[in-house]
């Protein structure tokens, strides 16, 4: 569960990046977050991975209160989130089954279960043959895949998607989207940021607006 | 942490190395540059302190005596000099004594025909050899010796001490602000590579943060592969150290003058000095990768 209560983010050369939002997106939710370059969605997306702290407000994520969180101990919240960026963000000197392993590895999980649930996730995105590829060997939308069996393989309650599909064509756009969808059938919370409107139309669901730091919308569409 | 975990560090910061091979390599070779230049200095340094007490140790003050001083007062006043602070040792020298050791030291044909001329009188006076103990004390005991009656005359290397003592702690000064600044420069090149080495990686610790690594779990792969790359500039270093030495002396030793003033004492044997400065090399290329690039990865671990 996400919830902010009268969030403001005011950047030290005085931008105000989000003003007095609240927003609640309940477990099992599937909600879009929409918005141009600029509107807030990255602060957004900053404040609930705690890289920054806002200004004021309440943020509670997965039961976190993160005024209370300690940086120290932000890993301990991260743990508990999937991140899916438009970048990728995998280790390229890492094989996929390392990227995906990591996450386990960086828990403590007994190797066991690393050997059990990495494949298990890889086959899950459709790469079990690309276990053993670079992440430069691979398409972006394999890439894409990757990410998604690493915000997985640790059983998150959230998963936060920046901007997925930012990277790649219409048709694997779909396919990711499809997937995200997937996951969320399977009861983990997804929030998904995006800026492409017409996707947002083809899959429907609770949308939020964000414009100019405020939030301008949030209903059902389609 | 388990111990499966320690394994897949260990593994990953020896992967590392491999990984990031050309900056490996540039830190290797850093650091058994800096490690070079400080041993060979500390060397060189030691060798010219051994010189420098060599000489020192040389130091002998002879005192003559006067004609008529017999035995048993030359005995009261060598107790009495041997009481007197900061001598460490007297010897009676008498005049036959002196007279042969002339004789020999004048290794001609005509020696004997010479000597034949002094006749049964020998002219050279009764002495003591006084060695002193702590040479830069020299002038205040060798006052409390002049106080003695039946001295003829004191023959004492006073300026030279003088001059070896002003030298060895020109020497030690100058050798230790040069290490003091060796040191520095080398930690800021090591640390700087270091950096380097963490900033290309830069990307890979905010991914790790990202999905909620802990940055010891993040630290461990660096420190192991900082501790592996400083063992082995360290074990690099000693080699060339202990062959570079060992040929330089063999060098040297080749040329008369340099021999001849090494002779007094000889260089260091490398026996001496083997065993501390490998691990001396090793522990401090260890310790010094291993810390600078930790603490390189420090401001990237504040995602």
């Amino acid at each position: 569960m996400v919830e902010l209560r009268n969030v403001s983010v005011t950047y030290s050369n005085g931008v105000d990046a989000l003003h007095d939002v609240s927003l609640r997106i309940n477990d099992g939710e599937f909600a879009f977050v929409v918005g141009e370059s600029g509107a807030g969605k990255s602060t957004l997306i900053k404040l609930l991975l705690k890289e920054i702290t806002p200004t004021s407000g309440r943020i509670t994520v997965n039961g976190f209160n993160l005024e209370k969180l300690k940086k120290s101990k932000a890993h301990k919240l991260r743990r508990t989130i999937g991140f899916v960026f438009q970048d990728f963000k995998l280790i390229n000197t890492m094989n996929v089954y390392d990227n995906v392993a990591f996450v386990l590895r960086s828990i403590d999980a007994p190797i066991k279960y690393i050997r059990n649930r990495v494949p298990y996730v890889i086959s899950l995105v459709g790469l079990k043959d690309r276990a053993k590829s670079y992440p430069t060997e691979l398409s972006g939308g394999e890439q894409q895949r990757v990410a998604l069996a690493r915000a997985l393989v640790n059983d998150p309650q959230l998963i936060i998607a920046d901007e997925p599909t930012g990277n790649l064509d219409p048709k694997t756009s779909l396919e990711i989207v499809e997937l995200l969808k997937g996951i969320n059938e399977c009861g983990t919370t997804v929030m998904m940021v995006t800026h492409e409107h017409e996707l947002v139309r083809h899959f429907g669901g609770r949308t939020i607006t964000i414009k100019d730091g405020r939030i301008t919308f949030d209903d059902y569409i389609g | 942490m388990k111990l499966s975990s320690m394994n897949y560090l260990f593994g990953q910061g020896m992967k590392n190395i491999w990984t990031n091979r050309i900056m490996s390599v540039a830190s290797f070779c850093i650091l058994s540059v800096s490690l070079l230049l400080i041993g060979f200095t500390m060397l060189f340094v030691a060798n010219i302190n051994r010189f420098v007490s060599g000489v020192e140790n040389k130091n002998e003050v002879v005192i003559f005596l006067d004609d008529d001083v017999d035995s048993v007062m030359a005995s009261a006043m060598e107790n009495t000099i041997r009481n007197i602070h900061n001598v460490e040792s007297v010897t009676f020298y008498s005049k036959d004594e002196a007279l042969e050791d002339m004789k020999k030291s004048m290794e001609s044909d005509n020696a004997d025909q010479l000597f034949s001329y002094v006749g049964e009188e020998n002219p050279l006076p009764d002495a003591f050899r006084i060695r002193i103990a702590d040479i830069e004390e020299i002038s205040p005991t060798l006052m409390d010796i002049n106080r003695l009656d039946g001295i003829d005359s004191i023959k004492s290397p006073t300026d030279f001490i003088n001059i070896l003592t002003g030298l060895k702690r020109f020497i030690g000064i100058v050798s230790a602000v040069i290490l003091l600044a060796l040191i520095l420069v080398s930690l800021v090149i090591i640390s700087n590579a270091a950096r380097a080495s963490v900033d290309i990686r830069k990307r890979e610790i905010a991914i790790m943060k990202l999905v909620g690594a802990t940055n010891t779990f993040i630290k461990v792969p660096f420190f192991v592969e900082g501790m592996f790359l400083g063992a082995l500039a360290g074990i690099f270093a000693s080699a060339v150290t202990c062959i570079g030495y060992s040929e330089l002396i063999k060098v040297l030793s080749q040329d008369m003058t340099i021999w001849s003033i090494m002779s007094v004492n000889g260089f260091i044997p490398m026996s001496e000095f083997v065993v501390r400065l490998v691990i001396g090399y090793a522990a401090a290329g260890m310790i010094i990768s291993a810390f600078g690039t930790v603490m390189s990865t420090r401001k990237y671990l504040k995602v």
